[in-house]
């Protein structure tokens, strides 16, 4: 966090300050090591046993928040007898079918929840891993067979005790190769923030996601956090240190393909083709908050196509495009290679040095028709067709490419107005300073005049296929002689208004789902109530969550679901902890935040019969969102491996899995394994070290807009790896000396960095090394180098389909590699001749 | 860089600072460590980097040394002459090299400025706590005095008698010959006042090595010039003889400070220029000095060896600027 | 008007040179080359005529307090913001002889490049070796304590910059109290080898750059004993003369008979 979050990291240094407990769990000693008040060295890719290993500990030791869990956690829920655990069947939940590799999730739902007389089944396939997940309105979640004994043998929290049974210390210390006593002590330090006095929080980014089963490792920090009762309180909570500026805002309004704003399904071929009712009831839940779905959609698709869409063409929910596949990064890259992608627009991405095996993603490149490069500089992603290692390497010629490459000059984020979502889900609203230079423009103003063009175009063409586009509302004034679309008119749209008189939504408790309101998305609403009040441009915080200092999704509450922060009861926990309590004078939710919470509703509410939505939910279940109002320790649907997180070991890995001999790595993980895009075996004798890319402070992920600027550049001078002094010795290799490092995919030569920050792990009685590899270089700007991207492979993990950066073989020889050609035949060679190209 | 506004010169205020600081002085903070007790590890420094910052000064600086010591000296031997009465011709030709010397001088030092055009900001100000400021008005004086006292002998010489030049001659010599030894020591001053530790710890050496080298080389001059005469033969002698003892005296010394004078590209040459300053001129004199040659042959060695130990002493200086150990050593010692 | 002064604290810092950065873009100094070092995650080396703001990266083979850290062995990574002392007595303003060292009236020492004229003896003279000539410029460059942005009201760049508040700016008095009780604090707490580094006893008489250190100053490469060479005027000049007087003796001598 002090690397790549600095300035939230400043918070962290306050809080150590005044007594807290700063723990650091990281394969390589970082600047957050430096500073955090135990550091825990562990093998890349162990994280599921350590936190694992956290969950026994707590069980064991019955350290859990008991009170908050019986209440608001679903670990009373029963599971039905037909489920089967991993230490059941070796290494997969009952439901798995191993010819499609794919999980029927229908033993992990709840026993005995009541049916109620609707039409649409429930669906409790993994839909999106983005989405909410899959929903339906026949069953009814808040009344489904419970023991708030937590002792019926198949209660969730029985079932917990059980699959943790192997995660004890020991494992922890021979496979994650994190000393006993070090992990007792984090063990008893992070149990101590717990209880009504006590909270503790969890931050964690890449060192979890990028990995082939990211999300589960989230799901045991989940699982943790609330049997300490750790969400939904001050000082508490799961925090996603996001990437770019506004990465979050980037997943809200989404840049993603299988979600549309505010985290709805996009439809999906087949699935959701028929019409919008289906859709609707297919995804909208019964009971809880997504209840509301139809009115979110409907609103939504009004805020696309204005007065075109109406209740006969069902708001024109037709002319949403639908997914037809795999269209992540990832799976559009593998399309690519095999010639099935004609153009690509690349807008603020530089895949030619950041996307995984990077070799592989620009030759892919050289199979477009066309390809849109939009950026501030000439980057390696437009420049790939002439200057990349590839063309030095013979495998591309410049004159046999016949991609046309457009590079358009973009305008930075200080040359335009616009709006940052941060990793607090805080929209922040930003002036522009200066205008762009010659002709850089805002990506606003490229999108607009683009889509103005399109539409021009599609007027004057009949066929159906034009009808959404000319349906589509496009008309944003202009500003300025460079014809600026005004963005604030965008972001009103997105805050939502009522059709009728275009007058703005206070909040997404005023829109409807029989089209008389529009809504972009219906979680930013609230931001533009009134004309002229952008709540993301507030600056004066008030308080010390800093409300009146920018907008925070959803009605600006800074902690979701705070409800917990107040006892069953709804009153504080405790006076050091209160957060939003019930005021019983005048009836209703009140505190120190926003209360993430029905207002009016009492703590001792109980739902009327029959009741649906919102209603639906007694007064003390916080977790509004969930249909049956409690926090998940048990997923009893939305993912699409798994209910409870289970260790696989990464995708290579050195050791074999210790748990199940027959399931290595995650059973679902697409592995994409193809050549080019290659795999060492577990364990390989050709790549006996485990390697993880990350980031430096001095740089920016693929360097684009580090390695240009003298002032950063001069900073972290050239790409280097980073090695204990043991594996040094054992590869002779001097500090500052050349390395080559190898993998199944590539090979790149590096400057060594030899440091005791870098320690060798005892890992099953077997000395493990790991290398660490930033990823900040390649081949233009005022500091060049190989990009450590040519190492990894192209992987998807099942539910969001990220590929696997941290944890992956690699061999590390003294010395440069060899140039030019000579580079592949020397990387064949180490694969044992198989084909490099 | 941004230019701020220029600050007005508040000397009072550094004087102020001066008194305050050395009042606190007594209180030695209790978190503070202590400069004077020796470090827990010895020999720990910052990845071996340097602390200090080396002289920058280009190969014109040690010229100006050697040709400011020989011009200073110059002048200093042009007025004992006068004094003494002895041979105008000897005279002249101290007086003509003091004043070329001195001529040549402000160009060396123009052209090792970073910024040349500036060079008259030296005048700017006049402070005895900087030996540079101090040595640019010597210089300047300098000029001055040998201009005046070469023109007069020169008018008195063709015939122009006249009681006011005679007294501004003797005006001219003996202030040349007074500001002239400082010319020729101050520069040793300058450097034995760096935060360089080899310069600053042999701070009370090199003006004597400065001085007697200049002595030596304005009396090998005039030997050249063919004034092979008792007293230059004297002069000669009484230099090099000085300058073996400097010789023998930094051979027997051993001190962790002076690496830089035994060792490497500053040892190496200083040693040569000890030899030839030193024994070789002497044994010269002591065993040809009857015969002409033998007089040359020592003046040409106690020049170059006057010129390279100049050159030694600022490569010395580099070197020591780049140990960090021998700094902390010296801070250390009680 | 009360003395400007920083405080660095190396407790505080995250290494995340900001402070240089900030420095370096206010300032608009050209970058320092690009050449690794292989030297922890410094890469600046030290403070010179293109780096004002200098961020050191310690490991160390020591415990940082309680903290638990290395494995088999003590370890620690320590981070320091270093920058120009200046002094109260100032090496570097005495030797200039042009005058275009000066003490501000916030007591920082400020170099006027309109003046300098790149003669060199100021940075044969600072102690701490920390002001430079730059090559391509000709002048001697170091930190101006942001003189500009304090005139403006503002407080130094590199402060501002500091998302940890481990470079403090602020009244001399006020920040030698507040470093004197964190060095208490962090002692207190177990950090038995913090210090405060601001060398008094010496004739440097105290800095305005006042830092809290782990260990010893050498391992950060500030000198434990730094004195400013004027001190060593009067020896120099007693022996100058002395001499001088022996010389003329010689002369007169060889002159006399
Ligand atoms: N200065 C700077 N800041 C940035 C960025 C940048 O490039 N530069 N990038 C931004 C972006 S886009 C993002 S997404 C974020 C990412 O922020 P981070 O998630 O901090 O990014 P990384 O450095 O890739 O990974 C974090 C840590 O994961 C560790 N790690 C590697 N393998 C494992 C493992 O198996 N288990 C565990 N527990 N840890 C492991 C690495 O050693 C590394 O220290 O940063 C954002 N902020
Ligand atoms: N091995 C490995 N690979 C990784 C990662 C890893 O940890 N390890 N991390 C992954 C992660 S989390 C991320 S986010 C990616 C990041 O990888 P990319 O996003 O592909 O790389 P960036 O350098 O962030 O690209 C941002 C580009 O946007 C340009 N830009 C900046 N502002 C604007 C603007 O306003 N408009 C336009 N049009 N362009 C702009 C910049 O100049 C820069 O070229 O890398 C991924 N790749
Ligand atoms: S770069 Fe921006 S987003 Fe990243 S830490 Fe700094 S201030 Fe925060
Ligand atoms: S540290 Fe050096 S440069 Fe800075 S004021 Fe002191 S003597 Fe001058
Ligand atoms: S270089 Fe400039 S600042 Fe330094 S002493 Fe000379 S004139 Fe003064
Ligand atoms: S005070 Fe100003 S000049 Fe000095 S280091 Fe800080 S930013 Fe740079
Ligand atoms: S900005 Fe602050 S925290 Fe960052 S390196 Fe500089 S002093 Fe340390
Ligand atoms: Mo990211």
């Amino acid at each position: 966090m002090a690397e790549n979050h600095p300035v939230g990291f400043q918070w962290v240094v306050e809080a150590r300050e005044r007594g807290a407990q700063v723990i650091h769990v990281d394969p390589r000693f970082s600047r957050t090591s430096a500073m955090a008040n135990i550091w825990a060295p562990l093998r890349a890719g162990s994280d599921i046993l350590f936190l694992g290993g956290l969950i026994h500990y707590v069980l064991e030791n019955g350290k859990d928040f008991r009170e908050y869990v019986v209440h608001y956690t679903n670990a009373s829920s029963i599971v039905p007898e037909d489920f089967k655990d991993t230490e059941d069947l070796g290494g997969v939940f009952s439901g798995w079918d191993a010819k499609n590799k794919k999980y029927d999730a229908s033993t992990w739902f709840y026993e005995g929840c009541v049916e109620r007389d609707k039409d649409v089944p429930y669906d409790v396939s993994a839909h999106c891993g983005h989405c909410k997940e899959g929903g339906g309105t026949t069953i009814d979640l808040t009344r489904c067979n419970s023991d708030h004994t937590l002792t019926h043998p198949r209660c969730v929290y029985q079932l917990l005790k059980k699959h943790f049974a192997r995660y004890t210390p020991e494992m922890v210390e021979r496979y994650c190769g994190v000393p006993k006593e070090r992990f007792l002590k984090i063990a008893e330090t992070f149990c101590g923030a717990s209880g009504p006095e006590k909270t503790g929080a969890i931050c964690y980014a890449l060192g979890w996601t990028q990995q082939s089963k990211g999300p589960q490792i989230i799901r045991a920090a989940a699982i943790l956090q609330l049997l300490l009762g750790n969400i939904g309180r001050p000082g508490g909570g799961i925090l996603a240190l996001r990437g770019h500026a506004s990465i979050q805002g980037s997943t809200d309004i989404p840049t993603l393909y299988d979600i549309l704003p505010g985290y709805l399904p996009m439809p999906q071929l087949g699935i959701d083709s028929d019409n919008l009712e289906a859709y609707i009831e297919k995804h909208r839940d019964l009971t809880g908050w997504w209840w509301n779905f139809d009115k979110y959609m409907v609103s939504l698709l009004k805020a696309y196509y204005g007065e075109a869409a109406n209740a006969n063409n069902d708001w024109g929910f037709d002319w949403l495009p639908r997914v037809t596949g795999d269209h992540s990064h990832q799976g559009y890259f593998l399309e690519m290679m095999d010639g099935k992608i004609e153009g690509l627009f690349v807008m603020g991405q530089n895949p030619a040095v950041a996307g995984p095996n990077s070799r592989f993603e620009r030759k892919a490149l050289s199979k477009l028709k066309w390809l849109v490069v939009r950026d501030m500089v000439e980057l390696e992603t437009a420049s790939f067709w002439y200057d990349s290692p590839e063309v030095e390497r013979g495998e591309l010629r410049p004159e046999e490419i016949s991609t046309e490459v457009f590079l358009l000059p973009a305008a930075g984020h200080a040359e335009k107005d616009g709006c940052f979502t941060n990793t607090q889900r805080l929209l922040q609203w930003h002036q522009k300073a200066v205008d762009p230079p010659g002709d850089a423009r805002s990506e606003t103003w490229f999108m607009y005049h683009l889509g103005r063009r399109l539409k021009e175009k599609a007027r004057k063409d009949p066929r159906p296929r034009n009808v959404g586009l000319n349906a589509l509302t496009w008309d944003y004034s202009l500003e300025g002689k460079l014809q600026e679309p005004k963005v604030e008119e965008v972001l009103q749209e997105i805050n939502g208004y009522t059709v009728a008189d275009r007058k703005l939504v206070s909040g997404f408790g005023e829109l409807k789902a029989d089209g008389s309101t529009a809504c972009g998305c219906w979680i930013y609403s609230g931001v533009f109530p009134r004309p002229g009040e952008n709540r993301a441009n507030l600056r004066n915080s008030q308080d010390y969550l800093g409300h009146g200092w920018g907008f925070a999704w959803p009605s600006d509450r800074r902690i979701i679901y705070n409800r917990a922060s107040a006892d069953p009861a709804g009153r504080p926990w405790s006076e050091r902890k209160k957060l939003v309590w019930w005021d019983q004078q005048n009836k209703e939710w009140t505190g120190l935040d926003v209360p993430d919470f029905t207002k009016t509703k009492p703590p001792d509410y109980r739902p009327y019969k029959d009741a649906e939505g919102d209603d639906a939910l007694a007064g003390d279940k916080p977790f509004i969102l969930h249909a049956d109002g409690v926090g998940w320790i048990w997923a009893p649907k939305g993912l699409a491996d798994g209910p409870l997180p289970t260790h696989y070991e990464s995708l290579e890995s050195p050791v074999r899995n210790p748990l199940y001999p027959d399931e290595q790595d995650n059973p679902a993980v697409m592995k994409e394994e193809r050549p080019q895009n290659e795999y060492a075996n577990s364990p390989d004798a050709r790549f006996p070290f485990v390697m993880s890319t990350y980031r430096l402070t001095e740089h920016h992920t693929s360097g684009a807009m580090s390695r240009m600027l003298p002032h950063l550049a001069e900073l972290q001078p050239e790409f280097f790896c980073e090695i204990s002094p043991e594996l040094a010795k054992e590869r002779g290799v001097e500090n500052g000396g050349w390395v080559t490092l190898t993998t199944a995919r590539g090979l790149v030569e590096a400057r060594a960095l030899v440091t005791a920050r870098m320690r060798p792990l005892l890992i099953n009685g077997k000395n493990v090394h790991q290398v660490g590899v930033p990823y900040h270089w390649g081949y233009r700007g005022l500091v060049k180098g190989d990009s450590a991207n040519d190492l990894v492979a192209i992987s998807e993990e099942p539910n969001v389909r990220i590929m696997e950066a941290k944890g992956i073989l690699c061999d590390l020889l003294p010395g440069r590699r060899a140039q030019g050609k000579a580079a592949l035949e020397q990387l064949s060679a180490h694969l044992g001749g198989s084909n490099a190209h | 860089m941004k230019t701020a506004a220029k600050p007005k010169m508040t000397e009072e205020r550094l004087e102020e600072i001066r008194k305050a600081a050395s009042e606190t002085t007594k209180e030695v903070l209790a978190a503070q460590y202590s400069p004077r007790k020796p470090p827990a590890q010895s020999e720990q420094s910052y990845y071996g980097l340097a602390v200090l910052k080396a002289p920058a000064w280009t190969w014109e600086v040690p010229l100006y040394f050697f040709l400011g010591g020989i011009a200073g000296l110059s002048a200093c031997v042009a007025f004992v002459a006068q004094f003494f009465r002895s041979d105008p011709a000897l005279i002249r030709v101290s007086l003509w090299g003091a004043l070329l010397g001195a001529a040549m001088c402000p160009v060396l030092l123009i052209a090792d400025l970073g910024r040349p055009t500036r060079f008259l900001n030296m005048l700017r100000v006049f402070k005895l706590r900087s030996a540079m400021s101090l040595g640019a008005w010597i210089l300047a004086v300098f000029s001055g005095c040998a201009f005046l006292a070469v023109v007069c002998f020169e008018l008195l010489s063709r015939g122009f008698t006249n009681p006011l030049w005679t007294s501004l001659l003797w005006l001219g010599e003996s202030s040349a010959a007074a500001v002239g030894m400082l010319l020729a020591s101050y520069t040793a001053v300058l450097i034995g006042a760096t935060a360089i530790p080899v310069w600053s710890e042999n701070r009370k050496l090199l003006p004597v090595h400065f001085l007697t080298s200049g002595l030596g080389c304005s009396a090998a001059i005039l030997e050249l010039a063919g004034f092979l005469i008792p007293a230059t033969q004297v002069l000669g002698f009484a230099a090099s003889g000085i300058e073996t003892l400097i010789e023998t005296f930094l051979e027997v010394r051993k001190r962790p400070v002076d690496a830089p004078l035994h060792h490497g590209k500053s040892g190496t040459t200083l040693r040569i220029a000890g030899l030839l300053e030193g024994p070789a001129a002497l044994l010269l004199r002591v065993f040809w000095g009857s015969v002409p040659a033998g007089r040359y042959a020592a003046a040409v060695c106690f020049l170059i060896g006057a010129l390279l130990s100049r050159y030694a002493w600022i490569w010395a200086g580099r070197a020591s600027a780049r140990d960090p150990h021998v700094l902390f050593h010296l801070q250390r010692r009680t | 008007m009360p003395i400007s002064a920083f405080l660095t604290d190396a407790s505080l810092c995250i290494g995340c040179k900001a402070c240089e950065v900030a420095c370096k873009e206010w300032n608009e100094i050209p970058d320092d080359g690009f050449s690794w070092s292989g030297n922890s995650y410094d890469n600046t080396r030290a403070l010179g005529a293109s780096t004002w703001r200098h961020v050191l990266f310690l490991e160390q083979k020591q415990p940082m307090g309680s903290q638990l850290a290395g494995i088999d062995e003590p370890f620690r990574w320590q981070f320091l913001s270093d920058v120009c002392k200046h002094c109260a007595n100032a090496g570097c303003l005495e030797a200039c002889p042009t005058g275009s060292i000066v003490r501000t009236e916030v007591g920082s020492v400020f170099v006027q490049p309109d003046i300098c004229n790149g003669c060199g003896y100021c940075v044969v003279s600072c102690p701490f070796g920390v002001i430079e000539k730059r090559p391509d410029d000709g002048r001697a460059f170091k930190c101006t304590f942001c003189y500009d942005r304090q005139k403006a009201g503002l407080i130094p760049a590199c402060a501002k910059a500091c998302p940890t508040e481990s470079i403090q700016f602020g009244d001399l008095e006020v920040l030698r109290q507040r470093g004197k009780k964190r060095v208490e604090v962090l002692q207190e707490r177990g950090y038995s080898d913090a210090r405060i580094y601001n060398p008094q006893e010496t004739t440097v008489g105290g800095i305005h750059a006042l830092s809290v250190i782990f260990g010893e100053p050498e391992a950060y490469n500030l000198p434990p004993a730094p004195e400013v060479p004027t001190v060593y005027l009067k020896s120099a000049w007693t022996s100058a003369f002395i001499s001088a007087a022996i010389i003329l003796a010689i002369v007169c001598a060889a002159f006399s008979f």
